[in-house]
């Protein structure tokens, strides 16, 4: 039975370094490339040896596909394609493929200027990975070669996120990536067409999470900011340069608008500008509402927010700031936090994930004196708040998608063991079908069952109508007889006729014998006409022949009668019989088998 | 080790150990265990066991406890090994029954935790930490351990797998290692001179082998067969030549039977036999199995395992690079050159993904091959070459119609994947001197791709760069200007209009490479400027993309460089002159980092030529002033780079003071005001105080060297390199530092009781706008901001006691923080 193999390399039961390993109807498939920014050594790529034994990634795997910017999705992406070496094709939606390089900039930068770090990839090794990806857009079918094609849907997530369709021959495979099933500010929600998959591959972060409403997360995000400002404290957002920044920055931009505030509202340098154009760019790719203000007004043009000088954090009064990078581990966010950590009417909002070991890190596990460089230890009586804005598919939302997608097996990844544990019970219940989790390095194989596509000749068709019975209806299936003729790589089914004619066969009939002996004191010709009257009398509504050159016919059965000159009174009867009336034929042998009537 | 760390390290245990406790952030076990490795390698282990009791009650109470996260069980599992790696460790863990505890076989089973693969790959790397001593190898061997690792080598699991066949490799090794310490000698001698334990211990694994070599079913017999090539390649004797005689009749049955699947792992196999002494004794039979393996070179995947035996002399290498090169040979040889009609390989060639797999496999090889500059018997490299030049001119829809196989050249009509292939082993090909008489035909094929329109963008770069290597090698000859600069440049200048960023960019840097390959040549650089080649790079610079603009100012740069050489051609052009327009506008307006880090680079290394360009004089004060001021951290310290080379320049050389018989003291002055004047200081002072490290890092460094020489100079001319301190941010730090210096001189003369009339007030000091350089340098505390620097921290704080707060403060946390992408 032909099989669908994924072996996860990372987020198996873990949310680190996405890297899936799908193997489909004999093409081999690597969805996603992620890197786990937590290590500073080889561990923090996954480990390609795995994916092929002479380390010839290029032979091996048909294609890449990353899901989006994110760098635990494609951080690992130049390492691959140019230390460990892939030449082949990278698919991603043209947004992931204009910001994913930024982030890997971003990255490469932090990692670089650490002391002792070794084994990275440079500027140029991104730039060279980046013209190794082939861009689609959304519900574009893209023929990676004859057999394998994809297909990407809208995600939601973050811009230019997308889930994608994976389809060789019949059987195929979605792989969500991360997706997110509710709109929000600046994105919609995730949608997929009800394609049948033979697998579903899910993200399960909220697996057992069934998130309260965004909107009460934002009002509570809102409040919080404006308390502060209102008892002239100042704000401090640590962000990275894509993605919730700007979605942030939309909820506040609205905020001041409406309350009229005068709070100054500054983004870090260099980055929004960078960032903004993107989502101008690509505003197909925002939400209905982001498109359709649009032509009066574009969101990502701040009124309120304004570029950031480093000489700003000095100026009294309240202010809000968004500074890179995200988990304050360095450059201008560290360094504003170092001037406001000492005063207690401030604020520090984080946004975002953070490594074990950066400040970002320990601020949000509560530690409140920070030792600097060496120097005094820093003093936290800033208020630390976490908020995930992150845009997660919950529990809720996969089982959405599953509703949506209805796919006969359900794979999850990227997430947590215990959580992922209740949802596949759930889904299982629910929907009937099976739910796979592997671990790192576990393979499930999922048996599929594939439907071979045959093309029936019309005088074929044409028979069968002229049959009678029903018409042909998609929903009902129907058994139908014919010559199946494979041949250069195409399946078609014709009329036997039609098949000897065209492969230039005769036709040789099979036919099936068998001697019955029959104690009958009479001649044979009497034996066989007794014969004739016993047959008519059984088989009434059959048609039966007497033959005179000695025969008796019944439909393609023939019977013949013998006997030695030393037994003239112990009959052989011959039998003889097609293969279509096999059964008729053996009924006969056994009837006579028990002799004639007297 | 340090004393704060051992004061935490019992709380982190009571964390760790407590069930109630969610496991801490995923990667600080793992860097809290990368501690305990380097405790462990300095040797302080042991004394860390003895004198933290802590950690034996921690390994109990997880062992003992039912309810343990998996996560900290691996954790445990793999500490308690690394623990028991010394003897006096294993001893005291022996001795609080810790060990079995933790490794025995029945609690292996009966606990759940055993079905998560984290737990199973941690007590494999538990035992193979401990492996170091022959207590632990008797632990193992007793308690009946084998077993369990001999299943785990069936695991589900990849990673616990191959982590099983390193253990059973690592203790068959390990038997030996003994034995020959303990005085037999090793290579003499065979199994049974092993201690008997021991015997049944390795016969158990190797019997394992056999059986698995032997069984029907297929997984099993993979699994035998990987084991069995880890043995040969990490084993030494005389545990590789018994466990060879013992597979070598299973493992004939298996080669004969010709299963497909099975290949790949043969060939491992043998390839690690083909590497040992088992080589080259007939009653091995070695060779025998690699005939029979390579056969006729129709199995899927012998390629590889034909280039790593045609660097084996030993053997016979002609089959092993005949079949590298069939594939090859078949598709793109005429037939009147007779090659061996291989039925089996055309029916595998006429279907298109098999080709093209068996191709591409054929190729990359071949180019494998070449990079050694391997050495052909039975073919010459120039047959080898055309069938390259060949194949690829069918990739782009030429063949000839005498053609042996037709259906192998419809199927590589368009192939990226082939094309790609073939122009790197074309590329690797131009290592043979011989080959440049084919130069014609290469560089015919080459332009056949640069021109197509249908060339994929990365089957031009794969062109570009096997263009540039031949270009390389080719460069003596005079025939190539022509090619270059009528074939070449039209296509070229083409490209540069492309619609796809790729192709632009991937020209560009061509171009750089050609210009800096070919630099010196003057026909090349008369060429670069009379085709208009150089008109088009500078309207790159304007390019929509910035990786494109980064490379044309790459490009123009080179171009730049190149023309040095022909000062009258540099100055009919005015090149530099609209360059440094133009990159002066990258560099100040670009919204793009690449660019503006690429006219840095660019200025630097005209610079460091050794051409005096007294034209960039006008545009270096804006350069630095800008790159100091860029939001880009590198586009900085890309600057200060430039500003070190122009330190380096203006003070040893002292170009501007020529003709005049200065005293050296002067002739420093002069120098530095120069500097002064470029707004270098400016630039210092200001990276001094950035906020990204290495920008201050490389600013203290130069200021060092600077303050070190006007030190050494006594009587330099102060008044002349006075600097205005008003007004930014660095000279605001200087003047709090003067003035509580003077403040702390003020307060010595006060005690003295002397007050001179020329002490000035406080509010004096406050109106200080003006302070001499070598003052400044001496002000401020470099020494001192130099250590900090050093100590800084470094993004992420990496030691153990960070780590362990971190683990501590995480555990006080009551609410959590949902996990995020990042």
């Amino acid at each position: 039975m032909p099989d669908i193999k994924v072996t996860p390399l990372g987020a198996g039961q873990d949310v680190g370094r996405s890297c899936i390993l799908v193997s489909i109807g004999g093409k081999n498939i690597m969805l996603d490339c992620g890197m786990h920014m937590g290590y500073n050594d080889d561990r923090r790529f996954p480990d390609f040896s795995y994916v092929t034994q002479n380390g010839r990634l290029t032979e091996f795997l048909d294609c890449v596909i990353i899901s989006h910017f994110h760098l635990d999705h494609c951080g690992a992406l130049p390492y691959m394609s140019e230390m460990v070496g892939y030449d082949g094709p990278i698919y991603m939606t043209h947004p992931t493929k204009a910001i994913c390089p930024i982030l890997l900039e971003d990255f490469r930068k932090i990692t670089v200027d650490k002391k002792g770090e070794t084994n990275f990839f440079t500027s140029q090794m991104i730039k060279d990975c980046m013209k190794k990806v082939v861009p689609l857009n959304l519900h574009q079918t893209v023929q990676v070669d004859e057999e394998l094609e994809i297909k990407a849907y809208y995600a939601g997530h973050v811009l230019g996120a997308a889930m994608f369709q994976i389809k060789v021959g019949s059987e195929s495979v979605v792989y969500t990536g991360d997706y997110n099933m509710t709109p929000d500010r600046h994105l919609g929600a995730a949608w997929i067409d009800k394609c049948r998959p033979d697998l579903l591959i899910s993200e399960s972060t909220y697996a057992t999470t069934i998130r309260d409403s965004k909107r009460c997360r934002e009002r509570d995000f809102l409040k919080k900011v404006h308390e502060t400002v209102e008892r002239g404290g100042k704000v401090l957002i640590p962000v990275f340069a894509l993605g919730r920044a700007q979605e942030l920055c939309i909820l506040l931009e609205t905020f001041w608008e409406r309350m009229n505030l005068k709070a100054p509202i500054y983004f870090s340098t260099g980055l929004t500008e960078k960032a903004n154009h993107y989502y101008k760019l690509f505003i197909t790719w925002t939400n209905q509402k982001i498109r359709k203000t649009f032509v009066q007004r574009n969101m990502f043009e701040f009124k309120h927010i304004k570029a950031f000088d480093r000489s700003y954090a000095d100026n009294p009064g309240p202010m809000v700031v968004f500074a890179t990078p995200g988990m304050l581990h360095a450059g201008q966010s560290l360094q504003i936090f170092k001037k406001w950590a000492g005063n207690e009417k401030n604020m520090l909002i984080m946004p975002g994930y953070c490594v074990q070991g950066t400040v970002g890190h320990k601020i949000l596990n509560g530690q409140k004196k920070l030792e600097m460089e060496g120097r005094a230890t820093l003093d936290v009586k800033l208020q630390v708040e976490y908020m995930s804005f992150s845009a997660h598919a919950d529990a809720k939302g996969i089982m959405q998608l599953i509703r949506m997608a209805e796919p006969r097996n359900m794979l999850l990844v990227h997430g947590e063991a215990k959580k992922m544990e209740f949802l596949k019970d759930k889904i299982e219940q629910e929907f009937s079908i099976s739910c796979y989790m592997p671990a790192n390095g576990e393979t499930t194989t999922i048996v599929t069952n594939p439907s071979v596509p045959v093309d029936i000749s019309l005088n074929l068709l044409k028979r069968e109508m002229a049959l009678g019975g029903p018409l042909p209806d998609a929903k009902r299936p129907r058994t139908m007889h014919g010559t199946l003729i494979m041949k250069d790589n195409s399946l078609r089914l014709v009329s036997p006729e039609q098949a000897l004619k065209e492969l230039g066969l005769s036709e040789h009939q099979l036919r099936f014998t068998c001697r019955v002996q029959l104690h009958d004191p009479h001649s044979d010709t009497d034996t066989l006409g007794r014969i004739y009257t016993h047959l008519k009398s059984v088989l009434k509504s059959y048609s039966i022949q007497h033959v005179p050159d000695g025969t008796v016919i019944v439909e393609s059965i023939v019977i013949k009668v013998t006997s030695s000159a030393e037994e003239p009174n112990l009959k052989v009867l011959l039998l003889s019989w097609s293969y279509q009336d096999e059964e008729l034929g053996s009924f006969l042998s056994t009837l006579l088998k028990n002799g004639l009537p007297s | 080790m340090d004393s704060d760390c051992l004061s935490l390290l019992p709380a982190v245990c009571l964390v760790l150990a407590d069930p109630k406790q969610s496991p801490p952030d995923d990667t600080s076990l793992e860097k809290l265990l990368d501690w305990f490795k380097e405790l462990h390698i300095q040797s302080n282990g042991q004394v860390l066991l003895q004198h933290q009791p802590c950690l034996l009650e921690f390994i109990s109470s997880v062992c003992t406890s039912k309810t343990t996260d998996p996560a900290i069980i691996s954790f445990t599992l793999k500490f308690t090994g690394l623990l028991a790696a010394t003897k006096q460790g294993f001893n005291l863990l022996e001795e609080g029954d810790l060990l079995l505890c933790a490794f025995e076989r029945e609690a292996c089973y009966v606990c759940d935790l055993w079905e998560d693969a984290s737990v199973r790959s941690g007590w494999l790397q538990g035992l193979l930490n401990m492996l170091k001593h022959q207590n632990a190898l008797d632990f193992i061997c007793g308690n009946g351990l084998i077993k369990v690792v001999l299943q785990l080598q069936n695991d589900r699991s990849l990673f616990v797998a191959s982590l099983a066949n390193q253990l059973l490799v690592h203790i068959l090794n390990f038997l030996t290692s003994l034995n020959m310490t303990n005085g037999s000698d090793a290579v003499g001698s065979s199994v049974s001179s092993l201690r008997s334990d021991w015997v049944s211990v390795s016969s158990e694994i190797m019997n394992a082998v056999v059986e698995a070599l032997r069984s029907e079913d297929h997984p099993r017999v993979l699994l035998g067969l990987r084991l069995l090539s880890l043995v040969l390649s990490q084993c030494g004797e005389p545990i590789r030549s018994t466990l060879w005689k013992d597979v070598l009749v299973p493992l004939e049955v298996l080669i004969n039977r010709g299963s497909e699947s099975l290949t790949q792992t043969l060939m491992t196999v043998l390839q690690a036999a083909v590497r040992t002494s088992l080589l080259g004794q007939s009653e091995y039979k070695v060779e025998e199995l690699l005939e029979a393996m390579l056969g006729d070179g129709n199995r899927k995947g012998v390629f590889s395992f034909s280039l790593s035996l045609s660097f084996s002399p030993e053997i016979s290498k002609r089959k092993a690079t005949g079949i590298i090169l069939l594939p090859l040979q078949c598709v793109s040889t005429q037939p009147q050159t007779e090659v061996e009609t291989n039925l089996v390989l055309n029916e595998q060639l006429s279907q298109k993904a098999l080709c093209i797999s068996l191709l591409m496999q054929s190729l990359s090889s071949l180019a494998e091959l070449a990079h050694t500059k391997y050495l052909f018997e039975d073919i010459s490299i120039h047959s080898i070459t055309s069938s390259v030049v060949l194949l690829l001119r069918m990739c782009s829809g030429h063949y000839p119609s005498s053609l042996l196989h037709i259906n192998a050249s419809i199927h590589l009509i368009g192939c990226c994947k082939v094309q790609r292939c073939g122009l790197d082993t074309l590329g690797a090909l131009s290592f043979y001197e011989e080959n440049v008489d084919l130069r014609k035909d290469i560089f015919d094929v080459l332009l056949d791709f640069l021109q197509s329109p249908d060339s994929h963008a990365t089957v031009l770069k794969k062109t570009f760069q096997a263009t540039v290597r031949w270009i390389a090698v080719c460069s003596p000859f005079p025939d190539l200007l022509q090619f270059i600069s009528h074939d070449l440049f039209p296509v070229l200048e083409k490209r540069m209009w492309d619609l796809r960023w790729e192709v632009r960019d991937s020209t560009l840097e061509f171009i750089t490479q050609l210009t800096a390959a070919l630099n010196g040549n003057s026909g090349f650089t008369e060429a670069l400027h009379t085709s208009g080649m150089v008109s088009v790079l500078l309207s790159s610079l304007a390019d929509t993309e910035g990786y494109v603009r980064a490379s044309a100012v790459a490009a123009v740069g080179e171009a730049v460089t190149a023309s040095f050489h022909q000062a009258t051609l540099e100055r009919n052009s005015n090149l530099l002159e609209k360059a440094l327009t133009q990159m002066m506008i990258v560099l100040s307006q670009d919204t793009e980092v690449f660019p503006r880090r690429a006219v840095v680079k660019a200025f630097t290394s005209w610079l460091k030529g050794s051409h005096p360009l007294t034209a960039l004089d006008s545009s270096l004060s804006s350069v630095l002033s800008l790159g100091g001021n860029d939001f880009d951290w590198e586009v900085k310290m890309h600057t200060l780079e430039l500003a070190e080379v122009l330190m380096e320049k203006t003070l040893t050389c002292c170009p501007y003071m020529q003709n005049v018989d200065f005293s050296e003291k002067t002739c420093l002055t002069q120098a530095l005001s120069r500097l002064k004047d470029f707004g270098l200081f400016d630039l210092l002072f200001n990276s001094l105080f950035d906020c990204d490290r290495p920008v201050c890092e490389k600013a203290c460094a130069l200021l060092v060297r600077l303050r070190t020489l006007t030190a050494e100079t006594a009587d330099l001319d102060h008044s002349a390199l006075v600097l205005n301190v008003c007004g930014n941010r660095w000279g605001d730090e200087v003047q709090r530092r003067y003035l509580k210096k003077q403040q702390a001189k003020a307060s010595v003369c006060a005690t003295d009781g002397a007050t001179g009339s020329d002490e000035r007030t406080d509010s004096e000091l406050h109106c200080i706008k003006d302070i001499s350089l070598p003052t400044i340098l001496q002000i401020l505390d470099l020494n001192d901001m130099q250590r900090m620097l050093m100590l800084s921290s470094d993004h992420v704080v990496n030691s153990p006691q960070s780590l362990m707060e971190d683990i501590l403060s995480a555990a006080q946390q009551s609410e959590e923080n949902i996990v995020d992408c990042y």
